[in-house]
Order: C-alpha cells, then structure tokens, then sequence
C-alpha cells in the first residue's frame, strides 16, 4: 500500500500506539513508568516475581490492561462504526449517536443498573446494553420501512426520531431513580460513560465484538464506496443497495452495542473520528475503514488518559472528554464549510 | 442486446403515473424519451433499470426478465445517469468513475485495461482536466460529465441517461450529442430523457412522446415531433416548418 493517503495509516497506528502506552505507564497513580514496564514485563512473561513486583504486576495486568484493551478496541469499534452508518445513509453527519443505536443501548444498561440486575452478574449490564441497541435499530427499519422498501433518508429520519424518544426514556428512568443515591448516581456514571472497574471479561466481549463485526466488513469496502452514490446508480453498478444498507447497517448496530454495552454512554467518537480520517486518507473505504479503525482507537485512549491524569477528586468521565475534544472539531468544520460557501 | 418495456404501470399515491407504456430499446440506436415535467420519464427510466417495481407489466432484457438478472451481470450490459447525479462525499472524479468498472471486476483492483477505460471515458466527455478534483468542488456541469464518463466506462451496450444535458454549457452538450450519436452509430443503444428537443432530436433516430401516462407517439424526429403532438405534449405551438431542426416554439395563440 503506497501513496501519500496511504501513509496516514501508519501515522494514526503510531497515534494508537503511543496513546496506549501512555495510558498504560503514565497515570496519576504508582506504579509510575520505570515500575510499570518492570510489571508489564514481568505479567506478559510470566516470570516469577517478588511481593511488590507481583502488586505492581496485578495493577498493570488486571487493571490498567483491561481497561486498555477495551479503549482501545471500544474506539476502533466506534471509528468503524461511525464509517460505515455515514456511508450508509449517505450523510456525514450520521453515526450511531445520531440514529438510536447508542441511545438503544445507553436505555438498556441504564435499566439493568437503576434495577439493579447487575448484582446478578457481570455480564448483565453488557446484554441489556446489546439488547436495547438491537431494538431500537430493529424498530429504525420498521419506521422507516415503506412496503418492503426503505430510503436512506427515510431511516435517518427514523432514527433521529427514535433517539430522542429513547434518550427522554433514559432521562425518565434517572428520575425515577432519584430517590436511591446509590443506583442514580450509579445510572448518570455509566450515561456519560467510563472505563472504570473494567475486567477482562470486558475486555474480552469488546474484542470479539470487534473482530467478530470487523470480519464482516471484509471485502465489503467496494460495496461502501457504490452506497455513497444514490440508490439508482448504485444497483446500475452492480449491487442490490437496499439488502447491502440493511446488512451493514446491522453490522455498525453490532460494532456499537459491543463498546457501549461497556464503556456507557461515548459521544463524539463515531462521529467524529471518519471526518477526521477523511480528511486524511479519502473517501474510499479500503482505507477509511481501518483509518477509522486505528484513530477511533487512539482517540479513545488518548480521552481515557486524560481522565486518569486528572485529579481524581475531579470525576472526569470519557463521555465528557470525548464531547469536548469533539465538539471543537465541529466548529473547523462550520468554519471550513462556510469558506466552501464563500468560494462558491 | 435489447431491453423491452411492456404495459409498463405504476401508481404515485393517488395518481396512476404510467397506465401501461411499451418502450423498446435496441443495441444501436439513440431513441429520445419526451414529455411534461412530472409525466414519469424518470420513472420510467428506474422501472426499466430495475431499480423500482412497476403496478403491472415486466421489463425484460435480452428476452430475460430484469429481475431475474445477477445484479453484476445486468450492470454489465445496463447502464444509468440519474437526473441529479450527487455524492456527499469528496471522492475525485476519477475515482468516481472507476466505480463504473465495478460490474467487471468484482473486488480486485484496478488493472491496466480498468485504468484504460476510465481515462478513456473521462477523455470522451472532456472531464480529464479536473478528474482528479474532489467533486464536491466541482460545478454542476463537471459532475454531469463525470456521471457520464462513469457510465461510458461500464461498457455496458445499452445506456439510460436522465437529463444528460442538464446543465451542460452548449460547447459540451454538441459534443456529448455527436459522442452519443458516434457510440450509437458503433453498437450502443441510448435512451435519453430530455427536454432538449432542439439540441437532441437532429442526432436522435428514434422519439417517445410520453403524454398522460401513455405513448402519445414513436417514431422518428420529424414525425413525433409535430406541430399537432408538440401542442398536445406541451402546449406550445411550433412556428417553424416541421423536420426543420432548431425549431421555434411559442406559447399557443389565444
């Protein structure tokens, strides 16, 4: 893979990786960086260690990796996530905080943790989170559906629709646990979203939910580019667009029930993260998909360190991070349209 | 290679559109498509590509139904310009009309004869200049002229263009029409929904008058195109003496 567009992949891995060493070593809390390599060496070798070694080791390995891990696979999740539902409905603007998926799946977690199912087990929370995001994507295509049809525009419609409804019933399910510090305090965490107390069985459902949906995008990079076009010219060329927006849609759903089942709430990300990889490497896929990918990825961990380098006294939550690092970008953009305009 | 309309029908809410249009399109000929604003040549037009199912009747192509085709096996010999041929992202003219090599090569990468063919294509409708801008940068125009040259660069025989005239300066819509007539002349088969009777019915063998959801008329330029059908299709009066290309029309008299 030659070319200058090309390059930028190799950039945004650096970024992913360089992000995930910080967040791995430089944090406010010891071990600090001589102590933490010494303990990552010692966890990923296996090599028998003393008793302040082997604390530190647990620290690197059963708590910072974890949450590493699903930084930053969460964020690869998102960036692709957010690729594939703008090319989809055909809209820059379009991601899954846009069109219910992620608000689906901040109103199942929200009611598993304000009933407090999540006391039955670990994984309680992640499902209610996948099965709330499969609803409300399911409900999008049957809103949107016009006999056995559907427009892209009609499902963005939908969506937007659905994820106000859906965010006013999370809101009514945070009220309505108002009188119980404990489990509303515990709901608004998880709404604006964290990392905190993240395991390896985090961990390891945000991987496979990654792979697992990334797999799915193979050899679909083409296809992508063809549903940029409207329908017509799109089934001119050669493929049938309304079972392949259907199809990826499902897949997106899927990459994002998977983060934000356990991450909580993350905005921004999957907006934001295909603009900026755009910019870069270009519309077509077979390079903005693992552009997205690789600067979702960084992004994420380089917000999730920035939580962990604040006070703690602070509180300050990836989903705030996130929306601020995100929201300034939004404004280059009306800035750089607006001299689009004045070109014109 | 031939694509055959029959008693095409379809409904628009409470409006029958099209109340059963035969339409036949052959290898080697340039047939105009004509009517009113909103007298369903676009429709028509997606009904034939398949795109849209009609009420009644079938499209067929080569005498197999359309539906029936594998979808990259119907775009090799079937292609479309939409009327408003937009993307919303910044893709270069270049890499917008290599999509049209799609039917034929699958998921492999361009090879040499793909880059041939789309350089070709741009070079037919003059886009060369500025293939490689972001055609979110470009005039209406230029996008035309890159959805043409997408098209050009499928191969396909036969040919469905939306308006393709549309916002062409006259410089570029002679040519097209002298590029479309020289293809047609070499095997391909165009239909072509227009308003621009003037400028496309000197290069045109063919004319479909559509009128309140029926043919009003098929047959030559000269014939279709008479004072009595033009003041039925659009209700105008033609002053210039009939088969005399450009034509003048006015408004009718009293």
């Amino acid at each position: 893979m030659n070319g200058p567009r090309a390059r930028h992949l190799l950039r945004f891995a650096g970024f992913a990786i360089a992000a995930a060493l910080l967040h791995l070593v430089v944090v406010r809390e010891e071990p600090g960086l001589v102590r933490s390599w010494l303990a990552a060496w010692r966890w990923l070798s296996g090599t028998e260690v003393d008793a302040d070694v082997a604390i530190d080791a647990y620290v690197v390995g059963q708590i910072r990796l974890p949450r590493l891990v699903v930084a930053w696979f969460g964020g690869a999740a998102l960036g692709v996530a957010g690729a594939v539902m703008q090319a989809v409905f055909r809209n820059p603007l379009a991601s899954p905080d846009i069109i219910g998926t992620s608000a689906g799946a901040a109103f199942g977690g929200a009611i598993a943790l304000s009933l407090d199912w999540v006391a039955l087990s670990l994984l309680v929370a992640p499902a209610a989170s996948l099965g709330g995001a499969l609803l409300v994507t399911w409900l999008v295509f049957v809103l949107a559906r016009a006999g056995t049809r559907f427009s892209a525009t009609g499902l963005l419609l939908a969506g937007v629709a659905l994820n106000t409804l859906v965010g006013a019933l999370t809101s009514f399910v945070v009220t309505f646990t108002f009188d119980n510090y404990t489990s509303s305090s515990r709901v608004l965490f998880w709404l604006m979203g964290g990392l905190d107390l993240r395991t390896w069985t985090h961990a390891a459902i945000t991987v496979t939910g990654f792979v697992l949906f990334a797999a799915l995008l193979a050899g679909r990079a083409r296809q992508l580019d063809l549903l940029t076009l409207r329908d017509d010219s799109a089934h001119s060329l050669g493929i049938d667009p309304q079972r392949a927006r259907r199809w990826l849609l499902w897949v997106a759903c899927g990459l994002t029930a998977t983060t934000v089942a356990n991450t909580g709430g993350i905005v921004f990300v999957a907006l934001v993260v295909p603009h900026l990889a755009r910019l870069c490497v270009g519309p077509a896929h077979h390079l903005l998909l693992p552009a997205s990918a690789l600067l979702g990825a960084g992004l994420l961990v380089f917000s999730d360190w920035l939580c962990r380098i604040t006070p703690a006294d602070m509180n300050l939550r990836l989903g705030v991070v996130t929306a601020v690092l995100g929201a300034p970008y939004f404004l280059f953009l009306l800035r750089r349209h607006r001299r689009g305009e004045e070109l014109t | 290679m031939k694509l055959h309309g029959n008693g095409l029908a379809v409904r628009r809410g409470e409006r029958e559109l099209l109340l059963g249009v035969d339409l036949r399109l052959h290898a080697g000929e340039l047939v105009l498509l004509v009517g009113r604003n909103g007298s369903g040549k676009s429709t028509l037009l997606r009904l034939l590509l398949g795109v849209e199912p009609c009420d009644r009747g079938s499209v067929e192509l080569d005498g197999r139904p359309i539906g029936a085709w594998p979808a990259r096996e119907r775009a090799q010999r079937l292609a479309f310009v939409p009327q408003d041929p937009d993307c919303p992202f910044e893709f270069t003219g270049r890499e917008l009309v290599a999509m049209g090599r799609h039917p034929l090569r699958g998921s492999r990468t361009l090879t040499d004869e793909d880059r041939a063919a789309v350089d070709q294509a741009l070079t037919a409708v003059d886009a060369g200049e500025f293939a490689d801008r972001a055609v979110t940068t470009l005039s209406g125009g230029e996008r035309r002229r890159i959805a043409l040259a997408r098209a050009l660069a499928t191969g396909a025989p036969l040919q469905l263009l939306d308006e393709p005239t549309a916002n062409l300066d006259l410089e570029h819509a002679l040519a097209l029409a002298q590029l479309l007539q020289a293809r047609s002349r070499a095997g391909l088969g165009v239909l072509i929904a227009t308003h621009e009777l003037n400028l496309l019915a000197p290069f045109a063998d063919r004319v479909v008058a559509l009128h309140a959801g029926q043919v009003l008329a098929d047959g030559p330029p000269e014939t279709v195109l008479s004072a009595t059908n033009v003041a039925t299709l659009f209700g105008v009066d033609a002053v210039t003496p009939q088969g005399y290309f450009p034509r003048a029309f006015v408004p009718r008299r009293g």
